[in-house]
C-alpha cells in the first residue's frame, strides 16, 4: 500500500540565463510533514510553483493520487486538493474571517448572502482546527498571524489533500507558531500530506517527519528529521566547492577610522536593537536568510523607512537622518534589492539616470548641462563596461545587469563614500558579477567603505573584510573574514531555540 | 529594426506629432470643404480666440499630468482668477497692469493649496480637485458679491491689454501663447525642476530614495499649472470680456483632452509641449468648425469625449503591450 | 519578503477600526448643524424650510445612493451630475412634446441613466480606463447628449395640477392643508434596499472585493469584469432615479447644468465614510454625508452666509474628511 500521495520526478525549468530546477526529485506522503530546506534561490519556491501551476516544467512527471497530473492554474490544483498558503497572503481586508474563507463560493439564501450559515460553517471550521479566531471580525483587524490562520482554514476548507507551507512563521509570534503547529499535527493526524518550507531549523527539527535539501537548483538528499542533526542539514544545504578565490584575510588595517557607526536601531519587528561599526575601505557583509531584515536595517538607516529608535554617527559625529535626502547629504548611498521598483526610472535614459542622485552637479544656472551630463554617463558606461548602445538609451531595454550597473554608476556619479549595496549581483550573470566585484574592490582600495547585503555565500565569503550575520531582526554574529565559514554563519543565520 | 521601432519614447512622439498635425490639416481642409464661410482670417482668428486661454490651461495641467496626478479645478479657478481680477480693476480701482499680476497670483495660489495636499498629505488629486473646484467657484462668487464682471473694451483706456491678442489683425496672442509654449519645453525638459517632475510621475519611489525631495517638485507642478491657469484668464477676458461666476466646468475636460490627445500619458512620466499645442489647437478648430457647420457646441463636446475616450485608450493598451 | 511583518504582536484598535463608528459622528454633526441653524434662526426652524430641505435632498442622496458603488471599487463616477440632466431633458422631452405619459418618460430616464452606466462600467472594467478619466468624458458626452435631446431647450416635467404630474406626489403629498415629505420614506426604503445589496448579495460583496483587492478576488475565480461593470451600472441607475426626483422639485431643467451636483453626492459620501482608495462605505453613512452638505447648503443663508459659502464651506468640509480618511490609514500602519 502506497501511503504516498504526490511525487515529483526528475523536474526541470530553465528561465533565460538560469537554470532553476535540475532534475529535482520531491515525494510527499499522506500524514507527513515534510520539510523542504535549502537557501535563497536554492529553487524551493519554483519547485512549488511548478505543482501548483504558476510555471509550466520543462521536463519531468507530478504523480498526484497515482494518475499524473499536470495543473495549468492555482485554481486547478487547488479544486484537486493541492492548496498552497503562501507568505504574501491574499486577503480581501474589507471583509471579514467568513467572508473571506468562503469567498467566490457563497451560501445563499432567497436573493442575498447566508451571512449566517457562513459564519456557522467558519465557526465549526476553526473548531475543527482548534483555532480560536471569530468568523465576524473584519479581515484587516487581525494580526497577521490569525490572518495566515484563517488562510490556512481557507485551504482546509477547499477539501484539501496536501498543503503547501512557505515560510509560515517568518511573521508569527511564539504563541502564534505555537497554534501553527497544533494544527500542523491535527492536519498530519487527518492524512493529509504536508510541505512545510522555511529555514527555521528549530522548528524543523520539532514538527517534521522528513527533510529535503535543495541548493542551486538541484536535489541534494532527503533525510528523516529524527535520525539527523542540524550539521548534518546545514552540510547539505551549503556543502559545495567554492571556484572563487574567498578572502582570507582582510584589507582593512587595525586603526582605520570608523566611518559608519549604528547604534542601537530599532525599526519595528525586523530590525531590533542592531548596533555596528563600519571602517573606512572595509567591505562589511551582511548575511542572513531571507526576512532576516538586513534590507530593513538597510533602509532605516538610510532613511527611506521610519525608525523608531537609534543613533547614527557618520565619520564621529552624529547624523539625523530621516528621510533618503538627509542619508545622501551625509554622502550614504543605497542600491535597492529591487531595482525595476526602487532603482532605476524606466522611462527615462541611462545618462538621466546616471546622474538622478547628483542633479545639482550638472545644473549651470537653470539648465541641466546635457553635454556634461552625457560626458559622465558614458564615462561611467566605459568604466564598469555598461552594454547600452548610447547614453540614450531608455534604461527600460537594458538587460538586467546592466541595469544594475547604471544604479550602481549612479552612486558614483554622487562620490558616495559609503555605499549599501543590497543584493549587488542578484540576476546578474556570471561575468558581469565579477565585473562588479572587481569594481566594490576598486571602490575600497580607493578608500570609500561597501556595506555588502547578500544571501550568496559564495559572494559573501569572497568580498567581505567583515561579516556581521542577521537572524529575526536581530544581530546574531560578526566575523572576521579570517575565521568564517559557510557553517559558522549558517549557523549564525538559523534561528536557536533557547 | 526592432530595437529602433521599441526605442525611444522621442520616436512615438515624433510620430504623434506628425499625425495630429496631418489631422490637423485634414479637419481645417474638411471644414473649409463643408462650410463657404471658413475660408478666410475671421474663422481663424475665432479658432485662435479659444485656442489661446484653453492653450494655456493645457499647458498648465500637462505638468500636473506628467507627475502622474490630475487638477480639474483649472476651468473654475480660471473664472475664479478672472473674476477676482476684474473685480479689483472694475470696483476698487486697481490699476491694470496689477489686476493682471493679481490675476496670476490667484491661479498660482490655487495651485499651491492643490500641490500642498496631493504632495505632503497623498490626498488623491481628483478629489482636492473637486473640493478647489468648489472653493473656487464660492470664493469668485463672495468676492463679487455673485455678479458678472465685464472687463474693459477695446476702446477704453485700460483697453490696452487687449493688444495681447491682437494688434490689428495680427495674432499677438499666437505669438505669447507659442512663446511661453516653448518655455513650458525648455522648462521641462531642460531644466532640474523638469527633469524631477517627469521622473517622479514615472517612478516617484525611486526618485525618492536617490535623495530627492519629491514633495517639493510634485508640488511645483501644481504651482507651475496655476501660474499659467491664471494667464489663461488674461488671455479668456481679452477675447470674451465678460466673466460669471459658478462656471467654468466646461474647460477642464477639453483642456485635459488637448494634452492627453498630444501624447501626454496619464500615468506620468511622459509628456509633451508641442503635442499639447497641436492638440489645443484641433480642439479650438473643432469647436469653431462644429458651430460654423451650424451645430451647437454639444456636439462638439460629444466628439471631444469620445476622442479622449480613444486617446487615452490607446495610450493604456500601448502601455500594457509593452509590459 | 513577507507583507506585514512589521505588524506588532496585538492589533492597536481605535476608536476608528470600531465600524459604524464614522456614521455615529456624521449623525452628530448633522444634529448639531441642524440645531445650530435652528438656534441662530427662527425661521430656519419651520416647517416649511424642513420640507424645502427634504426637496432639495432628493437627488443628492439618490445621486450619493449610486455614486457609492463605484467609489467602493476605488473608482469614481463624475457623470452622474451632468447625466442626470441629460436623462431628465430626455425624458421630459418625451413627455412633453412627444405626448407620451409620464411613467414612460420616466422609465426613458432611468433607462438611459442605466445606459450610460453600462458604458462606464465597460470603459473602467474592460477597456482599463482610469475612472475618473472614463466617468469625465461620459460627463462630457451627456452634457452634450442633454442638450441635443431637448433641442437646446428647457424642459419642464408637467407641473402640479396638470396631467401626468402624478409623479411629484411620489416625493411631497398633500393631505389635507399640510404637505408631508413623502420622498423622504422612498430614500430609506431605497437606502435599506441598496444597503442589503451592498452587504448581503454577491454584488455587493465582490463590490467590496474588488475595491479591497482586485487581485486577489480574480485569484478567486470571481468574474471580477461583470461585478465592475455592475457597480457603474447601479450608478447610472440610480442617476436615473435622481433625475426623477430632480424634475419634481425644479420647474424647469435646464442643459448646460448639472456640473458640480456630483461633487454633492460624492463629498456627501466619502463625509458619510466611503474610503477614497476604496473597500469601505456604507449606504447610510452616504445618506447622512449627504445631509450634511444639503444642511450646510441650505442652511449658511438663513445666518446671512450667502449661498456660495456653502461651496466654498463644502469644498472644505470635503478636505476634511478625506484628511480624516487618510489620519485613519496613517494610525493603524503600524511600524
Amino acid at each position: 500500500m502506497s501511503d504516498v500521495i504526490l511525487t515529483m520526478k526528475d523536474i526541470d525549468k530553465s528561465f533565460p540565463g538560469v537554470h532553476a530546477l535540475d532534475h529535482v526529485n520531491f515525494e510527499v506522503k499522506k500524514g507527513e510533514v515534510h520539510a523542504l530546506m535549502g537557501e535563497n534561490g536554492a529553487g524551493k519556491s519554483t519547485l512549488m510553483k511548478v505543482l501548483t501551476g504558476i510555471y509550466t516544467k520543462d521536463s519531468g512527471t507530478i504523480t498526484y493520487e497515482g494518475k499524473e497530473v499536470e495543473f495549468h492554474n492555482t485554481r486547478d490544483a487547488q479544486d484537486a486538493g493541492i492548496v498552497i498558503v503562501h507568505q504574501e497572503l491574499n486577503m480581501l481586508g474589507h471583509l471579514t474571517v467568513a467572508q473571506n474563507i468562503f469567498i467566490g463560493r457563497e451560501f445563499k439564501k432567497g436573493i442575498g448572502i447566508d451571512d449566517k450559515k457562513m459564519n456557522e460553517e467558519a465557526q465549526k471550521l476553526f473548531e475543527k482546527l482548534h483555532i480560536d479566531i471569530d468568523p465576524t471580525e473584519t479581515m484587516s483587524n487581525l494580526t497577521v498571524g490569525k490572518q495566515q490562520m484563517c488562510e490556512i482554514a481557507k485551504a482546509i476548507s477547499h477539501d484539501a489533500k496536501v498543503i503547501i507551507f512557505d515560510e509560515p512563521s517568518a511573521a508569527l509570534t511564539e504563541a502564534e507558531i505555537e497554534e501553527l503547529f497544533k494544527i500542523i499535527r491535527d492536519l498530519r493526524k487527518q492524512q493529509l500530506g504536508i510541505v512545510y518550507i522555511s529555514h527555521r531549523m528549530d522548528e524543523i527539527k520539532v514538527i517534521t517527519d522528513r527533510v529535503t535539501v535543495m541548493r542551486d537548483g538541484c536535489y541534494v538528499g532527503t533525510l528523516v528529521t529524527s535520525e539527523c542533526t542540524k550539521d548534518d542539514i546545514i552540510n547539505m544545504m551549503v556543502g559545495r566547492v567554492i571556484y572563487e578565490d574567498p578572502k582570507t584575510v582582510s584589507n582593512v588595517p587595525k586603526d582605520a577610522p570608523v566611518v559608519l557607526k549604528v547604534e542601537h536601531l530599532n525599526a519595528g519587528r525586523m530590525v531590533q536593537d542592531v548596533s555596528f561599526e563600519l571602517r573606512k575601505g572595509e567591505i562589511l557583509g551582511f548575511s542572513g536568510l531571507m526576512g532576516a531584515g538586513r534590507t530593513e536595517t538597510a533602509r532605516a538607516i538610510f532613511g527611506a523607512d521610519p525608525k523608531t529608535s537609534g543613533d547614527i554617527y557618520v565619520n564621529g559625529q552624529k547624523v539625523v537622518i530621516n528621510t533618503p535626502q538627509d542619508a545622501v547629504k551625509c554622502g550614504i548611498g543605497y542600491l535597492s534589492e529591487d531595482r525595476k521598483r526602487f532603482g532605476i526610472v524606466v522611462q527615462k535614459s541611462v545618462a538621466e539616470n546616471s546622474t538622478m542622485a547628483s542633479l545639482e552637479n550638472f545644473v549651470k544656472g537653470l539648465f541641466i548641462n546635457k553635454k556634461e551630463e552625457k560626458k559622465v554617463a558614458q564615462d561611467y558606461v566605459n568604466s564598469l563596461a555598461t552594454k547600452t548602445p548610447s547614453t540614450e538609451q531608455l534604461v527600460v531595454n537594458l538587460s538586467g545587469g546592466n541595469q544594475q550597473k547604471i544604479v550602481i554608476a549612479k552612486w558614483l556619479v554622487r562620490n558616495c563614500d559609503i555605499l549599501i549595496f543590497d543584493e549587488p549581483t542578484r540576476g546578474i550573470d556570471v561575468g558581469a558579477k565579477n565585473e562588479i566585484y572587481k569594481l566594490m574592490n576598486r571602490l575600497a582600495a580607493e578608500g570609500k567603505s561597501v556595506i555588502m547585503i547578500s544571501s550568496e555565500m559564495t559572494e559573501i565569503l569572497r568580498m567581505s573584510d567583515r561579516i556581521i550575520v542577521m537572524c529575526e531582526g536581530k544581530k546574531t554574529g560578526e566575523i572576521d573574514i579570517s575565521e568564517a565559514s559557510q557553517e559558522l554563519i549558517m549557523n549564525m543565520a538559523t534561528r536557536e531555540i533557547n | 529594426m526592432r530595437k529602433i521601432k521599441e526605442n525611444p519614447i522621442i520616436k512615438k512622439i515624433g510620430i504623434n506629432r506628425i499625425v495630429l498635425c496631418g489631422v490637423l490639416l485634414l479637419m481645417y481642409v474638411i471644414f473649409c470643404l463643408l462650410s463657404e464661410t471658413f475660408t478666410g482670417m475671421q474663422r481663424i482668428m475665432s479658432a485662435l480666440n479659444y485656442a489661446y486661454f484653453l492653450g494655456f490651461l493645457s499647458l498648465g495641467v500637462t505638468f500636473v499630468i506628467a507627475t502622474g496626478g490630475i487638477d480639474f479645478s483649472i476651468g473654475p479657478v480660471m473664472f475664479c482668477s478672472a473674476l477676482i481680477s476684474g473685480y479689483c480693476l472694475t470696483h476698487y480701482g486697481v490699476p491694470l497692469a496689477l489686476s493682471l499680476v493679481i490675476s496670476i497670483l490667484v491661479g498660482v495660489l490655487f495651485g499651491i493649496f492643490n500641490g500642498y495636499f496631493v504632495a505632503y498629505w497623498t490626498v488623491p488629486p481628483f478629489i482636492i480637485s473637486m473640493a478647489s473646484m468648489n472653493i473656487a467657484k464660492g470664493l469668485a462668487s463672495v468676492f463679487t458679491k455673485t455678479q458678472s464682471v465685464s472687463w474693459p473694451q477695446s476702446a477704453d483706456a485700460n483697453g490696452w491689454y487687449r493688444n495681447l491678442v491682437k494688434v490689428g489683425n495680427f495674432p499677438v496672442g499666437l505669438v505669447i501663447f507659442l512663446v511661453v509654449a516653448v518655455l513650458c519645453s525648455v522648462l521641462l525638459n531642460q531644466t532640474k525642476a523638469g527633469r524631477y517632475i517627469l521622473c517622479l510621475g514615472s517612478n516617484k519611489e525611486a526618485v525618492r530614495l536617490s535623495g530627492v525631495n519629491v514633495k517639493k517638485w510634485e508640488m511645483l507642478a501644481y504651482i507651475i499649472c496655476g501660474a499659467l491657469v491664471g494667464i489663461a484668464a488674461i488671455f479668456f477676458v481679452a477675447a470674451y470680456t465678460t466673466v460669471q461666476p459658478g462656471y467654468g466646468d466646461q474647460y477642464n475636460n477639453e483642456a485635459i483632452a488637448g494634452c492627453v490627445m498630444g501624447g501626454t500619458s496619464m500615468a506620468g512620466g511622459l509628456a509633451s509641449i508641442s503635442g499639447t499645442v497641436i492638440g489645443v489647437f484641433i480642439i479650438a478648430l473643432l469647436q469653431e468648425g462644429i458651430l460654423a457647420l451650424g451645430f451647437t457646441k454639444d456636439y462638439q463636446l460629444i466628439i471631444t469625449g469620445i476622442i479622449v475616450i480613444v486617446a487615452v485608450y490607446a495610450d493604456v493598451a500601448t502601455r500594457r503591450r509593452k509590459n | 519578503m513577507s507583507k506585514g511583518v512589521n505588524a506588532p504582536a496585538e492589533k492597536k484598535t481605535s476608536i476608528f477600526s470600531k465600524p459604524g463608528s464614522q456614521k455615529i459622528i456624521v449623525l452628530l454633526v448633522v444634529v448639531v448643524l441642524f440645531v445650530f441653524f435652528s438656534v441662530l434662526s427662527p425661521n430656519f426652524r419651520k416647517y416649511t424650510t424642513v420640507l424645502s430641505i427634504m426637496d432639495y435632498s432628493y437627488y443628492i442622496a439618490l445621486m450619493a445612493i449610486g455614486v457609492t458603488f463605484p467609489l467602493i471599487t476605488g473608482g469614481v463616477d463624475l457623470s452622474i451630475g451632468t447625466g442626470l440632466i441629460c436623462y431628465s431633458l430626455a425624458g421630459g422631452y418625451l413627455i412633453v412634446h412627444c405626448g407620451w405619459p409620464t411613467w414612460a418618460g420616466m422609465l426613458v430616464a432611468v433607462l438611459f441613466g442605466v445606459l450610460i452606466g453600462t458604458l462606464n462600467g465597460v470603459l473602467v472594467s474592460v477597456m482599463n480606463l482610469p475612472p475618473f478619466l472614463a466617468t469625465l468624458c461620459t460627463c462630457m458626452i451627456t452634457r452634450g447628449l442633454g442638450s441635443i435631446c431637448s433641442k437646446g431647450f428647457g424642459i419642464s416635467w408637467p407641473t402640479s395640477g396638470a396631467e401626468g404630474s402624478w409623479f411629484r406626489n411620489v416625493f411631497k403629498i398633500t393631505i389635507g392643508d399640510t404637505k408631508y415629505p413623502l420622498g423622504f420614506l422612498w430614500v430609506l426604503l431605497l437606502v435599506a434596499i441598496m444597503a442589503f445589496v451592498l452587504n448581503h448579495t454577491k454584488i455587493g460583496r465582490y463590490t467590496i472585493a474588488i475595491g479591497s483587492n482586485k487581485e486577489a478576488t480574480i485569484l478567486s475565480g470571481i468574474n471580477v469584469k461583470f461585478y465592475h461593470i455592475m457597480a457603474y451600472v447601479i450608478s447610472g441607475f440610480f442617476a436615473g432615479l435622481a433625475s426623477i426626483a430632480y424634475s419634481a422639485v425644479f420647474s424647469t431643467v435646464q442643459p448646460g447644468t448639472g456640473a458640480g451636483f456630483e461633487l454633492e453626492a460624492i463629498g456627501g459620501a466619502i463625509i458619510g465614510g466611503v474610503s477614497a482608495s476604496g473597500g469601505a462605505g456604507s449606504i447610510g453613512g452616504s445618506l447622512l454625508g449627504v445631509f450634511v452638505i444639503c444642511l450646510l447648503k441650505t442652511g449658511l443663508p438663513y445666518i446671512g452666509l450667502q449661498a456660495n459659502w456653502q461651496q466654498i464651506i463644502t469644498g472644505m468640509v470635503l478636505i476634511g474628511a478625506v484628511m480624516v480618511d487618510i489620519l485613519k490609514k496613517k494610525k493603524t500602519a503600524t511600524v
